[in-house]
């Protein structure tokens, strides 16, 4: 993977929320499909540093911030539909 | 507005606006706010604690969830714990990742045994046992990993639990298990009868209240308050003290008690195991003993003080050594016979005819008739044996000198009756017939003076002698505390 064509993702979760728990399950699938190689994700548990929220004003739980590329991007929600991830975090589906 | 300042602002907008519309369409299930001293708080939504969350988050198990790829989605603190690695180092991985060697296959709700990896080196049984679980629209599996070295443990120790408890059911004696502080945790089935009151799960002084059964003891004992008694006996050997119970149920037993220390691995006190030997029987003998040895040695003393007596007195009478030598050894045999008899009887005493047939065996010939025994059964006690065969052997030899013995047709009739009710007494006569002409003086001497001393003194009776020139005649009464054998009327004609 390389810096310039990756996706560095960061996925705000609480815990063990079913949300939570499904928007992991959901992103990975994401990523797995549609950028085999080219992603890294970082699970932030809220639950056990709340104070992370701060970076990203995270309010609502599960979110995701795509961090790379740039500009920032972030989705609110468990993931569930995937159409609509593609789209916010602009990738092309494979 | 440039468009990277547009991007930063927008989304803050935007975001407002889309985390309310998530909320409203139930995309999230969890908020932060800010609270103005603690900072940041993530606070979740209703309806978000599900129950198997709460479940998994408190197990003592290591727990995980991963997705259907196989990555590990969420991991609680004891699994954690279990691997030596962080949450954040375990989500995203494979679950096979944290096996030695083959991965377990899930099957649901079957048990798998497993070696979990700790620190990714050694590898810890566990056994592994997993769950589909239904998030949303993704199908999880649970996966609960319980550490089999503690299982293991906790095996082991319930064998060992069994094999103390059967052991303690064998007990004949009563034992007890004390814990560290002194109270019961196991008895013996004989430790429940020798107790009033069920003794599990009191004090040992509570439910055994002993105290010392001697003097000495009551020293070693007096030192220990009820408390300290307890903690002692839980923690330290205590080597054989003889005890009483207080309470009725125990009033006439003695105890040995005894403790010896329990200890675990680390050599740390666990507890003790402490016996109460029942002593009872055992001190019975033992004063028996102490009984028997002090009426043996008043016996034995006794005949020393008869054999001298008669050594004494027959050295007075002998006119030359060999006379002493005979007579002597006549009266000690006669003893002799007559303390065979007392042994065998074991003391108890003999009946007159057995006795007079027994001391006058020696003077059985072929002619049968030569002395004659005959009365009513009579038990001699004990304590008359000794002197009248003294005394019948007196008789006896005197009547082979110079009496019916010492011719050939000579006979001896001996006879008796029984009188009185409580109060028997025995009239026994001696008649000599056939023999030579009888004068006083001759039969006098030592053995008249012997057969004298010992009805009156020892027999507590008195003595007659008819010197008719037919043949001597004694009469020797005396009075017996013993009872007719087989009834009064019996008469023995015994002819020796």
């Amino acid at each position: 993977m390389t810096e310039h064509d990756g996706y560095s993702l960061r996925l705000y979760v609480a815990g063990q929320t079913p949300k939570s728990i499904a928007a992991v399950a959901n992103l990975k699938k994401i990523c797995e499909q549609h950028l085999p190689g080219h992603y890294d994700i970082e699970i932030i548990d809220l639950m056990k540093d709340p104070a992370l929220a701060i970076r990203h004003q995270i309010v609502a739980i599960p979110t995701l911030i795509r961090q790379l590329p740039e500009p920032l991007k972030r989705i609110i929600g468990d993931l569930s539909n995937t159409e609509k991830v593609l789209v916010g975090l602009d990738i092309r589906p494979n | 507005m440039p468009e990277s300042e547009r991007d930063l602002k927008l989304p803050l907008f935007a975001d407002a606006d889309e985390t309310v519309q998530a909320i409203h369409q139930g995309d999230i299930d969890a908020v932060v706010v800010m609270r103005a001293l603690e900072g940041p708080q993530v606070i979740l939504l209703h309806g978000a604690e599900e129950p198997y969350r709460v479940l998994v988050e408190r197990m003592s198990d290591g727990a995980l969830t991963a997705g259907p790829d196989g990555v590990i989605l969420y991991v609680n603190d004891r699994l954690c714990e279990q691997t030596g690695y962080p949450a954040a180092e375990l989500v995203g991985h494979r679950l096979a990742s944290l096996f030695d060697g083959e991965a377990p296959r899930l099957v649901p709700e079957v048990t798998a045994e497993a070696g979990l990896l700790r620190n990714g080196k050694d590898a810890m049984p566990v056994a592994v046992w997993s769950r589909p679980i239904t998030i949303g629209n993704t199908t999880a599996t649970l996966v609960r990993l319980t550490d089999l070295s503690i299982h293991r443990r906790a095996e082991q120790i319930a064998a060992a639990e069994r094999f103390a408890r059967s052991v303690l059911e064998q007990a004949t004696e009563a034992v007890v298990v004390l814990s560290p502080e002194g109270h019961i945790t196991h008895a013996s089935w004989r430790a429940e009868q020798v107790a009033e009151t069920p003794p599990v799960g009191r004090a040992f002084s509570e439910a055994f209240p002993v105290e010392a059964s001697s003097t000495e003891e009551a020293g070693m004992l007096a030192r220990f308050s009820a408390e300290s008694l307890n903690t002692m006996l839980a923690t330290k050997p205590f080597h054989g003290v003889e005890v009483k119970l207080r309470g009725k149920r125990n009033a006439n037993s003695t105890f040995l008690l005894s403790a010896g220390p329990l200890v675990d691995e680390n050599k740390a006190n666990v507890g003790s195991i402490v016996t109460l030997t029942d002593m009872t029987e055992r001190k019975r003998a033992e004063e028996q003993q102490t009984l028997l040895v002090a009426e043996l040695n008043h016996r034995v003393k006794n005949i020393l003080a008869i054999v001298q007596s008669v050594a004494g007195q027959t050295l007075r009478s002998s006119t030359s050594v060999e006379n002493f030598a005979d007579a002597f050894s006549g009266r000690l045999k006669a003893l002799a016979v007559a303390h065979d008899i007392l042994t065998q009887t074991r003391w108890i005493g003999i009946g007159l005819s057995e006795l007079l047939i027994a001391v006058l065996a020696p003077y059985r010939s072929a002619d049968e008739t030569r002395v004659s025994v005959c009365g009513p059964a009579i038990l001699l006690p004990a304590r008359a044996v000794v002197p009248l065969s003294m005394a019948l052997h007196e008789l006896t030899t005197n009547a082979a000198k110079y009496g019916a013995l010492s011719t050939p047709r000579g006979k001896i009739e001996i006879t008796w009756q029984v009188s009185g009710g409580d109060d028997k007494s025995v009239e026994l006569v001696w008649r000599e017939l056939g023999g030579p002409r009888v004068e006083v003086g001759e039969s006098g001497g030592f053995g008249t003076k012997l057969i004298d001393r010992v009805v009156s003194h020892d027999l507590d009776g008195k003595t007659e002698i008819d010197c008719d020139p037919a043949g001597v005649r004694w009469t020797i009464v005396f009075p017996v505390n013993g009872f007719a054998r087989g009834g009064a009327e019996a008469s023995d004609a015994a002819t020796v």
